[in-house]
């Protein structure tokens, strides 16, 4: 039956990689339709055409990443879904008290005077600061995430 | 939960990679198991007593004695 779990984890790399491979292929096709269509003179804005192959990119790798994420799931055994569940619960809830902390600090007046840099260099627009505290949420739960799931392990070692 | 699975598996001299094997698991989850720092679940329960041919009960023990 372990071998049923390492074919599961196997199949899960298989079509990651696929899926991977999927992906190249067709931004290289959506990236030859772009330079066919500009070439014959179609006039293309290229700020719009950006905007909408961001949220295509963004909409095709997320929807990956969870189907690869219900397979390892199903692949894995109960105890290593058991640590991934408790490191989501007490890691990702550690992360948002962290980010929850930033958060109430960033509604002082103080903070209002502090010119802090944006996930996108150079950018001090509303989206840049939005996808900056995105972004640190993220990396804060991801980290809490890392060490409640190595400290779940480490306690059963 | 305290349980015999070290004793049931030193019995066989099996290793805890096939026990693994035998139960569908990870070498890691049945070393959790061994050491009392993981309770299975019941349907992992039922499959390590198919395994080692003995009711649940006499591979498992709660730890409180019963009231």
């Amino acid at each position: 039956m372990f071998a049923c779990m390492a074919r599961g984890l196997k199949r899960v790399a298989l079509y990651t990689l696929l899926g991977f491979l999927a992906f190249f292929a067709l931004m290289v096709a959506t990236g030859f339709f772009i330079g066919y269509q500009s070439a014959r003179g179609v006039d293309v804005d290229a700020d719009r055409l950006t905007f909408w192959l961001a949220a295509g990119v963004a909409v095709v790798c997320m929807t990956g990443a969870i189907a690869i994420t219900v397979g390892w799931m199903r692949a894995i055994d109960e105890a290593a879904r058991e640590a991934h569940k408790s490191a989501w619960f007490w890691g990702g809830c550690g992360g948002m008290a962290v980010a929850g902390v930033l958060f109430i600090l960033a509604s002082t007046p103080l903070a209002a005077a502090l010119q802090p840099p944006s996930w996108f260099l150079g950018r001090t627009d509303p989206a840049a600061y939005m996808a900056t505290g995105a972004a640190i949420l993220a990396l804060l739960m991801t980290a809490g995430y890392t060490l409640a799931w190595a400290w779940w392990w480490w306690r059963r070692r | 939960m305290n349980n015999r699975l070290k004793v049931l598996r030193a019995e066989r001299n099996w290793s805890q990679a096939h026990l693994a094997e035998a139960l569908g698991v990870s070498r890691q989850t049945v070393n959790a198991l061994e050491t009392g720092r993981y309770d299975p679940s019941l349907p992992l329960a039922f499959r390590i007593a198919r395994v080692f041919g003995q009711p649940i009960e006499s591979i498992f023990h709660d730890e409180d004695p019963a009231p």
